[in-house]
């Protein structure tokens, strides 16, 4: 009986052994994972095309090794894997946005990296390489191998592991070139033109007025940060259409980036502003430049070019301090949206909206947000605009303020305060607007969120860091403003 | 191996006599079990020797031939049986000369063929096969291009502090030393009071409680002037910098660099720990040449409410000494060789050896300079790796936190001085003039580095 029971034992255990060592063949991988494109840019990758010969399997990387979970994992990706070979269909999933860093996270594992990449300082590895991973081991909990070499198990020639010196350099011949800027001489909407380029905006006037600055206590899905809410009076300025658009931006970038990494200087010495240093990869994520918003620049990128853009145009722009960017957003209405509907209706979280999913026709035709972006910016002409005439307030990139950011909401804030600057002092920024990656109860007019240095630069392994580009952080952007002159009646 | 460390011994005796009946090995386990006492090795500490083991025969090529360099070659060829000098590199011909003399005196000819001169010499003298091993001891702002270049050509290393001036070469120094660690070269540096018995036995008992928990200390380097050149004519702007390295930064790191970095680095041994910040005052009242400062006061901050103030001076006719001290909660240290109680009372004290006619003395037999030579060949020949480059690339930049809090007046953090792009030397290294500026730091301003 014992000797039955153990024979037994030990042919089942065999067998799921078997069954184990089977179901992890590149072959079982691909009879299901029918998208060709992952077979493709395997075999085209380093793990697979390489000098020595080596080829590294499916479930090298995508399972932990043995003794860190690895049933546990196969468990796991075996029951997704399941479901979506029967209720999914392949040619639906968005291929691109699960090869960025956050989902790749998801199914690669680090321990299996370092199974056998464990020397992580071999005599060839350069100095850039060097300060790259000396800066991994003093933040292993915050950054994976992935951060940097996300490609090297699928090949992405787009993805280049390396500074983009060409970045925005491949200028269009363009016969219209402004030679001067618009002059405005009323209080009226105008397109400015940017001397030297063929580039142009439109800037929307927005009359004074004012408003109640947050959200009211029983508004659903609100933050404590947005409150109490109170009134604010606002000047008149103008206010640009859309986000800053990569054809904007990148005139400003052609004109002043600087090749060696320099200093933001502080100085209000106009004619000497040096730029952008050359980006790392690809900072427009391969969606595309043209209209779309110019997006991953720093708080401080973003100041140098309204400074730029003050200095080229004659004019006052400038980032729009968070009260001026609520009044806009707004647009005269008091509601959750500047258009109709609550928060709790277009929201997609929870349980039973996961399963029946709800109408949200309204807030698609409005805002650029996690349920219709495809996981990227888009183009302003995808959506209608809000009463001011100005687009993408809400969604598609967040957009940077000039204020400081305080947790603790407007609770120290005067009443009636005149073009309100936020806090004295501070360490991030407010940003505002929500993005293609929110749900809808964070593009709420009154919704408020901030920068976060550390975490948006923690793969950037340049030391020190860069103070041009995020590394981590591919949903902002600004929007600029302009202030009135006060000859303009 | 030897290994007379005090603890070990009291464990022995204790069991071979009242716990004989239960075995020795039985007796060491639960007593150590029970005083949960670290043993030299647990705690990292380097063997105190006699004399390096014999082995096979090793080769040394020396880079940087001037006085500590000559010294550190005699040094090494003193610490064991069958190390020779095969090899000299200086960019300057007449150091190589005077070396060469000091050498051949000792009937140790080194071969002119095997004598390099120039910015580039020591790539030829590390390129030589017959080399197993190089002694860096040229001014502190070649040392990681030297060092990185040594382990390119697998060379063991000694290497003498500071290990760089600026964060660019900290971090080299880092990256090369865990480059060498995984292939397997040895490498030792000049902060020799991590092998000075004294100092040793001392942080055994600090480690293992003595003291209760370090709450504060202090570390001071304060000293006469140090020697200087004045230019002399035919030499050019380089040539002059080079032979008066000792006066300008970017060839020094200034004197809290040169040498009070010992004194630092044994706070942070000691404590366990790097500090997170510096705050501090410097200036310069009687330097004539170069553009260093010749004091500097500094408060670490390294956390938890540990601070440790700095000091360090290079000025005739003051109050001079050089020295460590850690307060405990249960007493506290010069960390050289005794221990106090709250009261005052002598705990412990290190009993230094005999001379031959059986006088106390207060010095070690073997010099602390041979001693860390003798644990190199140790390490290569019996296969004990040692690699102490990140423990004093981070000492140095301690320094460094502490030289930046000083020139700029701000407050320098761990974070940012690791991370910083600092880089004090020109662009190119030639003979010739050199296109730089001197301008003495002054605080409340950046450090034009």
């Amino acid at each position: 009986m014992i000797i039955t029971g153990l024979i037994l034992g030990l042919v089942i255990t065999l067998a799921g052994n078997m069954a184990v060592n089977y179901t992890s063949t590149d072959e079982y991988c691909i009879s299901c994972h029918v998208h060709p494109v992952a077979d493709q840019s395997w075999k085209l990758s380093s793990h697979h095309d390489n000098k020595p010969g080596v080829i590294i399997h499916c479930t090298e990387c995508h399972l932990p090794p043995k003794g860190h979970g690895m049933l546990f994992a196969k468990a796991k990706h075996g029951i997704k894997d399941i479901y979506g070979f029967y209720f999914k269909d392949s040619t639906e999933y968005n291929l691109k946005a699960k090869r960025k860093l956050d989902m790749a996270k998801k199914f690669v594992y680090p321990e299996s990296c370092t199974k056998c990449h464990q020397n992580l300082f071999p005599k060839t590895l350069t100095t850039e390489g060097e300060n790259a991973h000396l800066s991994f081991l003093s933040s292993k909990t915050e950054v994976s191998c992935l951060n940097c070499h996300l490609d090297v198990g699928h090949f992405d020639p787009n993805n280049k592991h390396e500074h983009n010196l060409n970045f925005g350099n491949s200028v269009v011949p363009n016969t219209n070139i402004y030679t001067e800027p618009t002059a405005v001489t009323t209080f009226a909407s105008f397109t400015e033109k940017i001397p030297g380029t063929s580039v142009s905006f439109d800037m929307v006037a927005v009359p004074d007025g004012q408003f109640l600055i947050g959200s009211p206590k029983n508004e659903p899905l609100r933050k404590p940060d947005e409150g109490p809410a109170h009134p604010v009076k606002i000047s008149r300025f103008f206010m640009a259409k859309i986000e800053v658009s990569w054809d904007e931006y990148l005139e400003f970038f052609r004109a002043t980036s600087s090749q060696g990494r320099k200093e933001i200087e502080e100085n209000e010495n106009v004619d000497a502003i040096s730029g952008p240093t050359p980006p790392w990869g690809a900072p427009d994520q391969g969606w595309g430049k043209g209209t779309r918003p110019a997006i991953t620049m720093s708080w401080r990128a973003a100041n140098v070019y309204c400074k730029w853009l003050s200095k080229v145009t004659g004019k006052k722009y400038r980032l729009p301090t968070e009260a001026e960017w609520e009044y806009a957003a707004r647009g005269g209405t008091k509601t959750p949206y500047f258009f109709e509907g609550s928060p709790k209706k277009f929201t997609s979280e929870g349980i039973f909206k996961k399963i029946f999913g709800t109408d949200t026709t309204t807030i698609q035709a409005f805002v650029v947000y996690k349920e219709n972006s495809l996981s990227q910016t888009m183009e302003p002409g995808s959506v209608k605009s809000n009463p001011f005439g100005l687009k993408n307030m809400l969604g598609n990139v967040s957009e940077f303020c000039s204020d400081y950011y305080s947790p603790k909401g407007y609770s120290g804030n005067k009443k009636m305060a005149v073009d309100p600057k936020g806090p004295k002092k501070g360490q991030e920024h407010v940003i505002r607007g929500g993005s293609f990656k929110s749900d809808a109860k964070d593009v709420r007019s009154a919704a408020r969120d901030f920068t976060k240095s550390r975490a948006w630069l923690i793969t950037d392994p340049q030391m020190p860091k860069s103070v041009w580009w995020y590394s981590d952080c591919s949903d902002i952007g600004f929007r600029v403003v302009c202030e009135v002159d006060e000859n303009i009646k | 191996m030897e290994n007379n460390n005090k603890g070990l011994n009291r464990r022995k005796f204790l069991g071979s006599t009242a716990l004989a009946g239960i075995g020795i090995l039985g007796a060491s386990a639960i007593l150590s079990g029970c005083k949960n006492e670290k043993d030299a090795k647990a705690l990292g500490l380097p063997p105190i020797l006699k004399g390096a083991p014999k082995g096979k025969k090793l080769r040394a090529g020396l880079v940087g031939a001037g006085n500590r360099g000559t010294g550190a070659a005699m040094n090494f060829i003193s610490s064991g049986p069958d190390l020779h000098i095969v090899a000299i590199a200086d960019v300057f011909q007449d150091k190589i000369e005077d070396c060469r003399q000091r050498f051949a005196k000792l009937k140790m000819d080194i071969p002119a063929e095997n004598c390099f001169d120039g910015f580039d010499g020591y790539k030829k003298l590390m390129a030589l096969p017959d080399v197993d091993i190089v002694i860096l001891a040229t001014p502190p702002q070649f040392r990681p291009e030297h060092f990185k270049e040594a382990v390119l050509q697998n060379k063991h290393v000694f290497m003498e502090k500071p290990v760089a001036v600026d964060p660019v070469g900290i971090r080299s120094i880092i990256a090369s030393g865990k480059k060498a660690e995984a292939i397997g070269l040895n490498v030792v540096t000049g902060t020799q009071r991590r092998h000075q018995q004294d100092y040793i036995e001392t942080y055994q008992q600090v480690a293992n409680g003595a003291i209760g928990k370090p709450v504060s200390a202090r570390a001071f380097w304060n000293q006469n002037h140090v020697w200087f050149r004045t230019r002399e004519e035919g030499w050019d702007d380089m040539t002059y910098m080079i032979r008066n390295w000792n006066n300008f930064c970017w060839l020094c790191g200034d004197h809290i660099l040169d040498t009070h970095v010992h004194n630092i680095d044994i706070i942070n041994w000691f404590l366990g720990r790097h500090p997170e910040s510096a705050i501090g005052y410097g200036g310069r009242a009687r330097r004539l040449t170069g553009d260093q400062y010749d004091f500097f006061s500094i408060d670490f901050d390294y956390g938890d409410g540990v601070f440790s103030h700095s000091m360090c001076r290079q000025i005739d006719n003051c109050a001079n000494g050089t020295g460590e001290f850690i307060m405990g909660t249960e007493g506290y240290t010069n960390c050289i060789n005794t221990i106090w109680n709250l009261d005052g009372s002598v705990k412990w004290e290190f009993k230094y050896p005999k001379d031959e006619n059986g006088n106390e003395t207060n010095k070690l037999k073997i010099p602390p300079y041979v001693q860390e030579h003798m644990h190199l060949v140790y390490a290569i020949r019996t296969g004990e790796y040692v690699n102490q480059a990140e423990m004093t690339a981070n000492s140095t930049l301690t320094a460094i936190m502490a030289r930046t809090a000083a020139y700029t007046g701000k407050k320098i953090t761990w974070e940012e001085i690791f991370k910083s792009d600092m880089d004090l030397g020109p662009k190119e290294i030639k003979f010739g003039p050199v296109d730089m500026q001197f301008e003495v730091p002054i605080p409340g301003t950046a450090h034009k580095a």
